[in-house]
């Protein structure tokens, strides 16, 4: 008998619980109705649910140029302290060296208390604004830097050219075991190679000049050099002279007490956890505005408590997902910038040739190698919707492969394909993909049936229904689309299905993938005939040609260059190897608190700058 | 009391046994399981609550359409229940009751199966070491200890993931292939004492083969023990499949089931404001289990003389 009155009382236990969980929402949904005023998106499909107004929050719609990338100056105390929070699945490495750091992560914690020489205006173009000034001598390919006269490390000895030269050194040294090393600035830099290779003592191409001055001597100077290609962090030889390069990584004066010349130097490293740093009060620009910074790791899944409790201030990013469901936080404030990266579908256009080291581009052979076929399926998917609706507008349509985080490359001027299924069922016709067995898709011109194999990538909560959502779309304009293997894919196998390894999965026909750019416009190493990461395989000559002029001595004129990448994003909307599907918007909240604080690049605002309004975090 | 049914009674009984080994949500054939089923209130309100959402949830889907079901609307994501969606929508601004309906129909359909297929072949695993015993009994129960000592969940996650596209059959299949070691061990040694008993003894003596001795005679007497085995089994099978299905290596995320229902929640916002998503996937599951384990007890005492209620 007990057994039978156990049961009972589990299931009336149950029904209490679920009870109770509908009574909180209820609650929840009354609230919520408060602020969706105005909302007009949201009539045209919710015209027969008049009282339902619980879910209208989720519908209302953001744009990025809502949001500013600014806090805001506002009255900061003296002094104060503020919580980083870095969002982090994980504990961080604590590579504490500009020289020897991996991960994002790392760069984060770095951040705080090292910096670049160089600054960069929005353009992410080299200024004389950062520690040194710059100056191209144009006759015999080389740049000048002159370091600020009283720029110091933590310890108080000067920043010198010497410790500038002695960074490139040890990244080129034989025994370098880090990352570093492969950028413009040091490829194109006169004996540099001869130095790893073991060949010279010194590299040729770096000359000092006096305490402050250095001079880079390049074989040919590039316009990428000026836009992130230089190596800006000088490494205090000081400190790490007597250190082999071999050991340096795992140094106690890179993991335990790093040093920098940054704003704050750091007071104490809890391994993989947190950071304390205080203020630098020799600090080149000025003294800092705050007296203490503590950095600590948060998890995604609670970083939106933490900063609701004032448990962290600031973050170094925000979970994309997250961000609409607590838009509302009334404790912090929201600052968004264009994200540097976008969302795009690429079409597979050949194979890797690994001997050669170039792409092996097919097209006609290849399923996709129509290029109106290609245009077809632009035309049939509606990457407005798919912004507005799953992500409120914080994603919006692409246009070109240039995104709008680089104001001066991208060119908004290109009409590109735009949601038309009539377009796309005509262009359709014409590349003579019909349908000739009545099963509702077409078949290809020869009469053959045409199944299109999609891979996409498991990497958020949206993933599935936007897969799906595009195969939708295209069975609209009657093209079978199958899932590769009837499933997403989790992100390494992915991108080893595309080919990050150089064997291309042969079944994969179409992806969706998604690339964050760096501060060179430069995308050859995406989409140039020698990269790996160009995972279309697609290449043609003009192309190439336009990648090569992108680069050359003459791109150093600003406007050449943008003409030049203007034809480029032009020829990838004629081509369309690959198409963007959705631009990003970058969200981090900030506690109310929190001044002086600018997320984008170039806007002459410092970290020496930041400060709070009062001494403990708004809470409500 | 079915030991001194006379051979033909047996007989006759075993047909329809068998029979009724495929459906044991309805063991009515054995009078005794139904007697002590109709005893126990809660037994049978469990009995009739099952059979009930079973034929509604195959019913039902009989007329859904599976392919506007998981069609996304990106016009209708997380509609709170109305009069167009009974229970709103998910994400991809699909209807969650049509998902429901759907999920709960796989959900149980690989339960079904899952206990059918690992049933049919433990019990014949092991009756056959239990029968014959000696070296066949050390070789075949040597096989069952090496499957036993796999973490069957860890593989079952890794042959999902090789096997590049499955249905709802293959999921069972591969489901089943680690799950059987527990009923073949129980038949096993219910047979080890079977076969020492008189009338097998005596079979063998006047020349019956050893298959109809197994199948005829052993099989029957422990049909019992397989019934309330089996019914035990479906519920933890069904909580298995939706345990997997949660944590994404149970079936595709577009092919619904309770468990991808549940999955939802593991965002905090759904969790904490759109109940309407996981919470009745949620308390089907365990009014569902909890069905088929009262059930379950109430056939585990019928089969017990001791504990027998009527």
């Amino acid at each position: 008998m007990s057994k039978s009155l156990f049961g009972k009382f589990l299931f009336v236990l149950m029904l209490a619980f679920v009870l109770l969980i509908a009574a909180c929402n209820s609650d929840e949904g009354g609230e919520d109705s408060s602020d969706n005023d105005g909302d007009d998106t949201e009539q045209n499909e919710s015209d027969d649910d008049d009282s339902d107004s619980d879910s209208d929050s989720d519908q209302e719609l953001y744009s990025i140029d809502d949001f500013e990338s600014y806090t805001g100056e506002g009255d900061a105390i003296d002094g104060g302290s503020l919580t980083f929070g870095l969002v982090s699945q994980s504990p961080f490495e604590g590579t504490l060296n500009w020289q020897f750091y991996s991960g994002n992560p790392d760069s984060q914690v770095l951040s705080w208390f090292d910096e670049s020489l160089l600054q960069y205006d929005e353009n992410y173009n080299v200024t004389n604004e950062g520690a040194a000034s710059y100056e191209v001598n144009e006759e015999d390919s080389s740049i000048t830097f002159t370091i600020e006269d009283d720029v110091k490390w933590h310890d108080g000895e000067e920043v010198t050219a010497e410790d500038w030269a002695y960074s490139y050194e040890v990244i080129m040294h034989p025994d370098y075991d880090g990352v570093r090393g492969s950028s413009a600035g040091f490829a194109y830099l006169e004996g540099a190679q001869e130095y790893k290779a073991g060949e010279a003592d010194s590299i040729s191409g770096i000359e000092i000049e006096g305490e402050k001055t250095i001079t880079f001597n390049y074989t040919e100077l590039t316009p990428s050099l000026l836009t992130g290609g230089v190596w800006g962090y000088p490494m205090a030889k000081h400190v790490f002279e007597d250190i082999p390069v071999e050991d340096m990584a795992s140094s106690p004066e890179v993991r335990e007490e790093p040093i920098g010349f940054g704003p704050y130097k750091v007071e104490n490293v809890v391994p993989g956890e947190s950071v304390t740093y205080s203020k630098f009060e020799d600090y080149w620009r000025g003294e800092p505005n705050l007296d203490e910074v503590t950095l600590k790791v948060v998890s995604p899944s609670n970083v939106a408590n933490a900063l609701e409790t004032g448990d962290v201030d600031l973050v170094d990013s925000f979970p994309a997902d997250q961000v609409v469901d607590n838009i509302d936080m009334p404790n912090v404030q929201w600052l968004g910038m264009t994200d540097l990266a976008y969302t795009y579908i690429g079409f597979k256009l050949g194979d890797w040739n690994a001997d050669e080291g170039e792409v092996n581009y097919k097209g006609d052979e290849m399923k996709m190698g129509d290029k109106k076929l290609r245009k077809a399926m632009w035309y049939a998917v509606d990457n407005e919707t798919v912004g507005e609706r799953f992500y409120n507008g914080l994603r919006w349509n692409g246009t070109t492969l240039i995104p709008p985080s680089h104001p001066a490359w991208h060119d908004d001027s290109i009409e590109t394909p735009t949601y038309d299924e009539d377009k796309a069922n005509e262009l359709l016709d014409d590349a003579g993909y019909k349908d000739t067995n009545d099963d509702g898709y077409r078949e290809t011109p020869d009469g053959e049936e045409l199944v299109i194999n999609f891979a996409s990538m498991d990497s958020s909560d949206l993933s599935e229904p936007l897969a799906n959502y595009y195969i939708q779309a295209w069975d609209k304009v009657g093209l079978n689309v199958q899932k590769l293997d009837g499933r997403l894919h989790e992100f390494n196998s992915f991108y080893d299905k595309v080919g990050q390894t150089g064997e291309d999965d042969p079944n994969v026909d179409v992806f969706m993938g998604a690339w964050s750019v760096g501060y060179d416009v430069d995308p050859s190493g995406l989409y140039g005939r020698d990269a790996l990461f160009n995972f279309t395989r697609w290449a043609n000559e003009e192309n190439d040609e336009l990648l090569a002029e992108g680069l050359s001595e003459e791109a150093f004129d600003t406007e050449y260059r943008q003409d030049v990448y203007s034809q480029w994003q032009e020829l990838m909307v004629e081509e369309v190897p690959v198409f963007p599907t959705l631009y990003r918007a970058m969200m981090v909240p900030a506690n109310e608190r929190v001044v002086n604080y600018d997320i984008s690049v170039g806007s002459g605002v410092y970290l020496y700058e930041l400060g709070v309004t009062q001494e403990e975090p708004v809470v409500e | 009391m079915s030991e001194n049914h006379s051979h033909k009674d047996i007989e006759q009984q075993v047909s329809e046994q068998q029979k009724e080994q495929e459906v044991q949500k309805s063991p009515s054939g054995l009078r005794i399981f139904w007697r002590e089923i109709l005893k126990d209130k809660l037994a049978l309100i469990s009995l009739i609550f099952f059979v009930l959402v079973s034929m509604i949830v195959f019913g039902i889907s009989l007329i859904l359409d599976l392919d506007e079901v998981v069609k996304i609307d990106p016009f209708a994501i997380h509609q709170p229940p109305s009069d167009e969606f009974l229970l709103g929508t998910d994400k991809g601004g699909r209807d969650v009751f049509g998902q429901l309906i759907i999920g709960t129909r796989n959900s149980l359909a690989i339960g079904f199966l899952v206990t059918l297929i690992s049933g049919a072949f433990g019990i014949i695993f092991g009756v056959v070491s239990g029968y014959f015993g000696g070296h066949i009994d050390n070789f075949l129960m040597r096989i069952v200890d090496f499957f036993m000592v796999l973490p069957f969940i860890m593989i079952i996650i890794v042959f999902v993931t090789i096997v590049p596209r499955y249905s709802v059959w293959t999921f069972s299949l591969i489901m089943s292939a680690f799950i059987w070691m527990g009923i073949a061990r129980l038949i096993r040694s219910k047979a080890l004492q079977e076969r020492e008993l008189d009338y097998a003894q005596a079979s063998r003596t006047l020349g019956s083969s050893h298959t109809s001795i197994i199948f005829k005679q052993v099989l029957p007497n422990i049909t019992s023990l397989v019934v309330v085995t089996m019914t035990l089994n479906l519920a933890a099978n069904i909580g298995i499949e939706s345990g997997l299905s949660f944590l994404g290596f149970g079936l595709p995320e577009d092919t619904p089931s309770l468990g991808t229902l549940m999955s939802y929640a593991t965002n905090p916002t759904t969790l904490e404001e759109r109940w309407w998503i996981w919470a009745p996937a949620a308390a089907l599951i365990l009014v569902l289990m909890l069905a088929v384990r009262n059930v379950g007890e109430a056939l585990k005492r019928a089969a017990d003389a001791r504990q027998r209620r009527a």
